[in-house]
């Protein structure tokens, strides 16, 4: 029998999208497949089908999961679908097949013993972990007329998990992170909400006014964070271990002043 | 050495900070608060590392000390008042800006602020009062306060303190009495226990007001922790543990630090670490209070006066569960959630992640695997549908020279922990000296 393949755009109303149409194209849940928009080689004896992403389905998806398998199990699934694994696609579809099959839901990321729930559990915890370490590692730098901005290039597409906390913390200030991988930008107004922005390039010669006292506060810090190592415990294996290069890029007390 | 008032914000930085990285605690945990949309900064409970020093510990708070002129000798201490070195005091409002800034600029998560003595234990708390009473009303900063209480200071600063602070902390500064009579000259263990009792009442005393009163404010939200200095006194291990298990149960602590001593001044009474500060021995130490707090052991169980300190080839689980072979192995399938916990390489998450998943199919090796059980160390202490995962030897000896091969990640590297091969051939001075009557009868042929 012919396979079907759809093709879901890489967000999670695409992701939503997909398993909606894979659903409802009664074909069998063993018949059809989900990946996500790329590249990879083509598979034979099957259909390509290209799914858009449909705010409609999508928010149908949504509320079916949120009702059947709680809140727990949906900010996980929420947190995986934001993962960078081209696979979460299909995982996510077979594990919401599966929870649907259950009597009980809300116990669907407790089978760590089927191996798509186990992906999922594990795709959830690894872009779950990116995030709360951004949360930490996130620098902004003032520019000029007060706005906080910062720079970060996760490998999954954390944005969106990072929103809400940031959002809490600084309530009153006009602060931008901009994802210079995915080309995304997250904002926010000062007593406002926060909303992504896509599409947009960014304007570097903006970025170069930065305020007057910005300059001096990096100095403190850089100033801080070598004062407050302790000589005699020097430990560069571990700092890695626990701040992998890969963050220290956009971090001031990592990179050398040009 | 005293420095006047001119000195800029830099200097006092470097220099307080500097006195201040000797306090183990960074962390931001305990406490989970939203902002109220106004003012500025939440709390996570979880608590979130901003950075990392080169020592690999995490930089969670601007730990500074408000100022290193200290009336004090401690002994152990940077900021004994015998020691030259440059001395230094923030202004509250230098406090305050620099937390502002480092916040806004998401460098890090809040306050940890500590201080010496300054002309007396009330005039200190009471400065830091009035830095923190700056910070949550003028700058209506709300994110994390670690402030550390004055050993004497009056309770009216200290309860006044923690209502803005989260958490509280007194160091104990040495496991014993004796050894802080013989360091720490000018504190007395009375006066480090009785703030730390009124602070653990005063909690008590805010449950029953925040029963009533849902909005009441709330005293030292996080719970309040102290720190030990471990190696600069001859106490044992089992001491040591003995003492943090007390300070659990009696005056319930959120956490016990331990810190390996560092040599920072030089005095006769204090011991010469050639080798650096205990690191490993600091690590087991650590292992071992995790299995007091979130384990269910028990000090006696761990150790005892026969054995009273910690092997530093093994963890002390490894340890703990090689001695009592008899109670292994257990079944995974079976087993209870408190038994689980005490195999090695079953951690609190993947013992909790067993017991929720075994409830909908029967568990193999490779689904506790992907769990996150450690099945190089679990192997020997479990089974699984009635089988261990190969045939191994129920032996202290086997197992022990199993476990021993494993990599464990360690503060130090392997080299410091030397073992070889023995060879028939090399000198390894086990014998002592001849002595000189010795050689003489040699030279007369009577030996």
């Amino acid at each position: 029998m012919e396979k079907i393949i759809f093709v879901c755009e890489d967000s999670l109303d695409g992701i939503f999208t997909g398993i909606y149409d894979a659903w409802d194209s009664r074909y069998g849940h063993e018949n059809v497949k989900l990946i996500i928009d790329s590249e990879e080689t083509m598979e034979l004896f099957s259909r390509y089908v290209e799914v858009g992403a449909d705010g409609e389905k999508a928010e149908k998806v949504a509320r079916t999961l949120k009702r059947r398998f709680g809140d727990e199990v949906f900010e996980m699934i929420c947190q995986a679908a934001a993962s960078f694994a081209p696979e979460k696609a299909d995982a996510l579809y077979r594990v919401v097949v599966k929870g649907l099959s259950m009597p009980d839901g809300r116990k669907v990321m407790d089978a760590l013993a089927d191996p798509n729930v186990c992906r999922v559990f594990e795709l959830s915890r690894q872009a779950g972990y990116e995030a709360h370490h951004l949360t930490g590692f996130v620098r902004f730098q003032e520019l000029k007329g007060g706005i906080l901005f910062s720079r970060i290039r996760p490998k999954n597409n954390a944005l969106t998990l990072i929103g809400p906390h940031f959002a809490d913390r600084l309530p009153q200030e006009n602060w931008v992170i901009y994802d210079e991988g995915r080309k995304l930008f997250l904002m926010h107004q000062a007593g406002g909400c926060w909303g992504l922005m896509r599409g947009r390039t960014l304007n570097e010669s903006f970025l170069s006014q930065i305020s007057q006292e910005e300059e001096q506060f990096r100095q403190l810090w850089k100033l801080f964070t070598k004062s407050i190592s302790i000589q005699a415990r020097e430990n560069r294996q571990l700092q890695r271990q626990n701040l992998p290069l890969r963050f220290r890029t956009y971090m001031p007390e990592f990179t050398q002043e040009a | 050495m005293r420095i006047g008032q001119s000195m800029g914000l830099m200097e006092k930085l470097e220099i307080l900070s500097d006195a201040a990285k000797y306090d183990v605690a960074c962390t931001s945990s305990g406490v989970d608060r939203n902002g109220d949309g106004k003012g500025i900064g939440n709390c996570v409970a979880a608590g979130i590392c901003h950075s990392f020093s080169a020592d690999g510990r995490c930089i969670s708070l601007l730990k500074i000390l408000f100022t290193n002129e200290c009336i004090y000798d401690c002994k152990y201490c940077m900021n004994r008042a015998s020691n030259d070195i440059p001395r230094a005091s923030f202004s509250p409002d230098e406090i305050c800006e620099l937390t502002m800034g480092f916040y806004r600029r998401n460098y890090i998560e809040g306050l940890f602020l500590s201080s010496g003595v300054l002309y007396s234990p009330d005039y200190t708390m009471e400065l830091l009062y009035q830095t923190l009473y700056k910070l949550r009303t003028v700058w209506h900063f709300q994110g994390y306060i670690h402030v550390k209480a004055i050993p004497g200071a009056s309770q009216r600063l200290i309860d006044q303190t923690g209502f803005l602070a989260d958490r509280m902390s007194i160091n104990l500064e040495l496991p014993t009495a004796d050894s802080l009579r013989m360091l720490a000259p000018n504190k007395h263990r009375k006066t480090i226990l009785k703030p730390m009792r009124q602070i653990q009442t005063r909690m008590a005393e805010n449950k029953n007001e925040l029963m009533v009163y849902r909005h009441a404010p709330k005293f030292v939200p996080a719970g309040q922790s102290t720190q030990m200095i471990i190696g600069a006194t001859p106490e044992t291990d089992y001491q040591i543990v003995s003492v943090a298990q007390s300070l659990y149960d009696q005056f319930s602590l959120k956490r016990v630090f331990y810190s390996a001593f560092v040599q920072v001044t030089e005095d006769s009474s204090l011991p010469a670490l050639p080798g650096g500060p205990p690191l490993l021995r600091e690590h087991r130490l650590y292992q071992a209070d995790w299995l007091l707090r979130f384990y269910g052991f028990r000090a006696e169980e761990l150790l005892s006066e026969d054995k009273p300190n910690f092997n530093v080839l093994l963890d002390p689980k490894c340890d703990w569960a090689l001695r009592h072979l008899d109670q292994f192995p257990v079944e995974i399938n079976r087993a209870d959630f408190y038994t689980l916990l005490r195999v090695p390489g079953i951690g609190n998450k993947s013992a909790r992640r067993i017991v929720k998943a075994r409830k909908l199919g029967v568990l193999d090796f490779a689904d506790i695997k992907k769990m996150g059980v450690v099945l190089k160390r679990a192997l020997y202490f479990i089974t699984c549908k009635g089988k261990m995962m190969y045939p191994t030897k129920l032996e202290e000896d086997y197992i022990t020279r199993n476990l021993l091969n494993l990599d464990e990640k360690l503060p130090v590297h392997k080299e410091e922990i030397r073992y070889q091969q023995l060879s028939l051939f090399d000198d390894m001075r086990l014998s002592r000296e001849p002595t000189r009557e010795e050689r003489l009868q040699a030279v007369g042929g009577q030996i």
